[in-house]
């Protein structure tokens, strides 16, 4: 897999419907994520961990210029959420292709909370139902 | 005694309608399945007894259901109706699908002027909570969220309401709470406890409900605003219609805050959803995370 170039995700993303994200929040996002610092990346999904109170996913993601792969984890919202959203406990599988939207961790390397997820093959575009930063006072 | 079948002792004539029994069966079983959407968890499934207006909406301004004694019954799923975003829709039922968070989940001050009236000993420490974004909050420990902070995440309540009960369940941590309307009164020095102790009386159609013997500390909001052991919560609740519950909290705690002080919280109803686990334990991953920001925990100061 390579680093997907903004313009190719973009574009496909604007061909899918524009969704409101619902606000799921168990911690705090801004004392973990960073906002500020989006990030887009194209990946193989190694590894599912359909759990609480957030679900994890894993990639392999390769730098576009070196071709070195290194393991990305990235937060998507719980089980209950993404249920409500019309997700299936198996929606995402080891071996999907996926390209990624999302804010990258402050501290944690390789470390992103997911946005949106699109499937590379169909597409498809998800809601990953993450905590969002905050939008107003009572937001997190 | 030695077995008999039932079938021998069955006339000719049922017997032939029974052979008949196995396709009635598929039939009946093909029309329950065809008028219902196969749901996980029961992700829309239609929720009984809901009113609806011409065009299929749920009529929120239908009169609230009551139970068999007349009393206003809370029964059903409820989510905040003091939402925080503004592209959210208006007065509409929740599907469960845009449950929100409440615009006090940050701070149940908000629209105080002045904001809660803190003791001085607690000012310095929610400055600290506010300014490290909570990084400390017990709920993100995954311990339970008490029941005025639950109004307003954005967890599914399912209110149990039954003449000598209450019973609210939380799908955050699998949490629950009672209040109990059989008379009974509240405990003399009660071990604290994460909901308290509550018991109710009803002044016509109003739920007055008061709840002593809370733990110390709980929090009641991001910014690490709490309860301590002396607090006495007053919720004045009522169903003025279908769609709402109107919870008038009164916060008497004297060893938390200068003065009572009340705030007016709303729910509106969720329908075709049901509660889905959240149990935090599970692979909660935030002080890992954050363990580069600062070291964890940090004990809160103790109460004058």
């Amino acid at each position: 897999m390579t680093t997907t170039s903004r313009a190719a995700v973009l574009s496909l993303i604007a061909s899918t419907l524009t969704l409101s994200l619902p606000a799921y929040a168990h911690h705090s996002f801004p004392a973990e994520y960073d906002a500020s610092k989006p990030v887009m990346l194209t990946g193989k999904v190694t590894k599912v961990e359909w759990t609480n109170p957030h679900i994890f996913i894993y990639i392999d993601v390769a730098d576009a210029k070196t071709g070195a792969v290194a393991n990305w984890a990235l937060e998507l919202g719980g089980p209950n959420s993404l249920l409500r959203l019309g997700w299936k406990r198996d929606s995402l599988k080891a071996g999907d292709v996926v390209i990624v939207e999302g804010s990258l961790a402050r501290t944690v390397p390789n470390l992103a909370n997911a946005k949106t997820i699109v499937m590379a093959e169909t597409g498809k575009r998800m809601l990953a139902g993450s905590s969002g930063p905050a939008t107003s006072e009572g937001q997190r | 005694m030695p077995f008999v079948s039932p079938y021998r002792r069955t006339s000719s004539s049922l017997r032939a309608r029974l052979r008949y029994l196995p396709l009635v069966a598929l039939a009946v079983l093909g029309a329950v399945l065809g008028s219902r959407p196969a749901a996980a968890q029961w992700v829309g499934y239609p929720t009984a007894g809901v009113p609806r207006t011409a065009d299929g909406k749920v009529d929120m301004a239908a009169p609230a259901p009551r139970m068999p004694d007349g009393k206003p019954d809370f029964s059903g799923i409820w989510s905040t109706a003091d939402r925080s975003r503004a592209t959210e829709a208006g007065d509409v039922a929740s599907d469960g699908n845009d449950v929100s968070s409440s615009r006090y989940m940050a701070n149940f001050g908000a629209e105080m002027p002045g904001g809660l009236p803190y003791q001085p000993w607690l000012v310095p420490i929610v400055k600290e909570r506010t300014a490290n974004l909570a990084i400390d909050d017990p709920h993100i420990r995954c311990l339970p969220d008490n029941f005025l902070r639950a109004y307003g995440l954005p967890h599914m309540l399912k209110f149990i309401h039954k003449p000598d009960i209450l019973a609210v369940l939380d799908e955050m941590n699998a949490g629950y709470r009672q209040v109990f309307t059989d008379g009974r009164p509240l405990p003399d020095a009660p071990a604290p406890a994460w909901q308290g102790y509550s018991s109710a009386k009803w002044s016509g159609d109003t739920l007055v409900i008061d709840t002593i013997g809370l733990r110390d500390d709980t929090w009641i909001d991001w910014n690490g605003s709490v309860l301590t052991e002396s607090a006495k919560v007053r919720e004045e609740m009522r169903r003025p219609d279908f769609g709402h519950l109107e919870i008038k909290v009164t916060v008497n705690d004297p060893k938390a805050y200068t003065k009572p002080w009340t705030v007016m919280l709303r729910q509106r109803i969720v329908v075709d959803a049901e509660l889905i686990d959240e149990v935090c334990l599970e692979n909660e991953q935030f002080a890992q995370h954050t363990q580069g920001i600062r070291q964890l925990p940090k004990e809160p100061a103790p109460a004058q």
